[in-house]
């Protein structure tokens, strides 16, 4: 059996039913963005929809990845299916949870990536082909991390807060922007909530209820993201 | 320099004039209250009478017939859900 880090073993399985939640809440917002999308046909909202389905993507190879590691009779079938291929060795076995987090990993710095250059305002772009390098170039990165977080977790959570740290920032000017609309400032403490967050899975080395406490402020960042767009709907 | 408006901003400011003037107005005043051209005015009641989101009515005085342009539900409904779109749009910065 083989995970990044040691996690609670109290909050096994809770921490599935906050994705759960969080899986919900993205397909919301992705679904609505989709729908936008298709009604303006601007590229942003496509973009956004996608991030948020990265967001899904991620929860659902974290929930494939810790059920298994979490109950004893799903990782007894899996063991038995992988027997083939693992021929009983832990190590080829281990390249499977590698690979679940190296996807989670992957899906997760992807949305992140996405939605700090969607919420960048055109204004602060580059010219197109400046754009496109940068864009390469933070891919490359972003593939890089997720190997080497694998191996190093807290990269992956370090890497995380930097990108959800310039989100906060461009969601800050957004709130200045926009007359300091309370949505907009909601939607920032949201993403700042999720930010702070990764500080505490950073540091689930000290204490490992440290990744009670990044769970929770997750699922809650995500749950403030609900509301705002609830009472967008409901209007 | 204000910027070009898109089609649905068109659409949208279009039907809130006419929904600003208690759901009927005169074309001429619409033209103004929109800011459009005669010919892009009407080409775009064209779509929206298409659309059913707007009716012309046709109104006869004793001298000449007059025209009003009236919203509809399904226009209400439009405006409704562009504005839902706009603060979507404002609230995660897009």
């Amino acid at each position: 059996m083989f995970s990044l880090f040691n996690t609670p073993t109290w909050f096994n399985g809770i921490d599935l039913i906050f994705a759960l939640v969080t899986l919900v809440i993205s397909l919301f917002i992705a679904r609505y963005s989709w729908k936008v999308y298709r009604l303006t046909s601007e590229n942003k909202f496509k973009y956004f929809s996608i991030a948020f389905g990265l967001v899904i993507l991620a929860l659902c190879f974290k929930l494939v990845t810790y059920g298994i590691l979490y109950f004893n009779p799903v990782r007894e079938i899996v063991d038995v299916t992988l027997q083939p291929i693992t021929q009983g060795e832990n190590s080829i076995r281990d390249l499977f949870y590698r690979a679940g987090y190296f996807l989670q990993m992957l899906s997760t710095l992807g949305a992140w990536l996405l939605i700090f250059f969607v919420s960048q305002k055109s204004r602060a772009r580059l010219n197109k082909f400046y754009e496109v390098s940068q864009i390469l170039l933070f891919i490359y990165l972003v593939v890089l991390i997720s190997i080497v977080g694998n191996f190093k977790y807290f990269v992956f959570y370090l890497t995380s807060l930097v990108l959800l740290s310039l989100i906060v920032l461009n969601y800050y000017k957004n709130y200045l922007n926009n007359n300091r609309n309370e949505n907009s400032l909601l939607v920032m403490w949201a993403f700042l909530l999720i930010a702070i967050a990764q500080v505490f899975f950073i540091f689930v080395f000290l204490w490992s209820s440290f990744y009670f406490l990044g769970e929770f402020l997750t699922l809650i960042g995500f749950l403030l993201i609900f509301y705002v767009y609830r009472k967008i709907i409901k209007k | 320099m204000a910027t070009r408006r898109s089609r649905l901003e068109l659409v949208f400011d279009i039907l809130v004039s006419i929904q600003n003037k208690g759901g009927k107005i005169k074309p001429t005043h619409l033209m103004y209250k929109s800011n459009l051209s005669h010919k892009l005015l009407n080409d775009y009641l064209e779509e929206l009478i298409g659309k059913e989101m707007v009716h012309i009515e046709q109104i006869q005085t004793k001298k000449s017939i007059s025209k009003m342009v009236h919203i509809t539900e399904k226009g209400l409904g439009f405006l409704e859900e562009f504005r839902r779109m706009r603060e979507f749009t404002d609230a995660f910065g897009l």
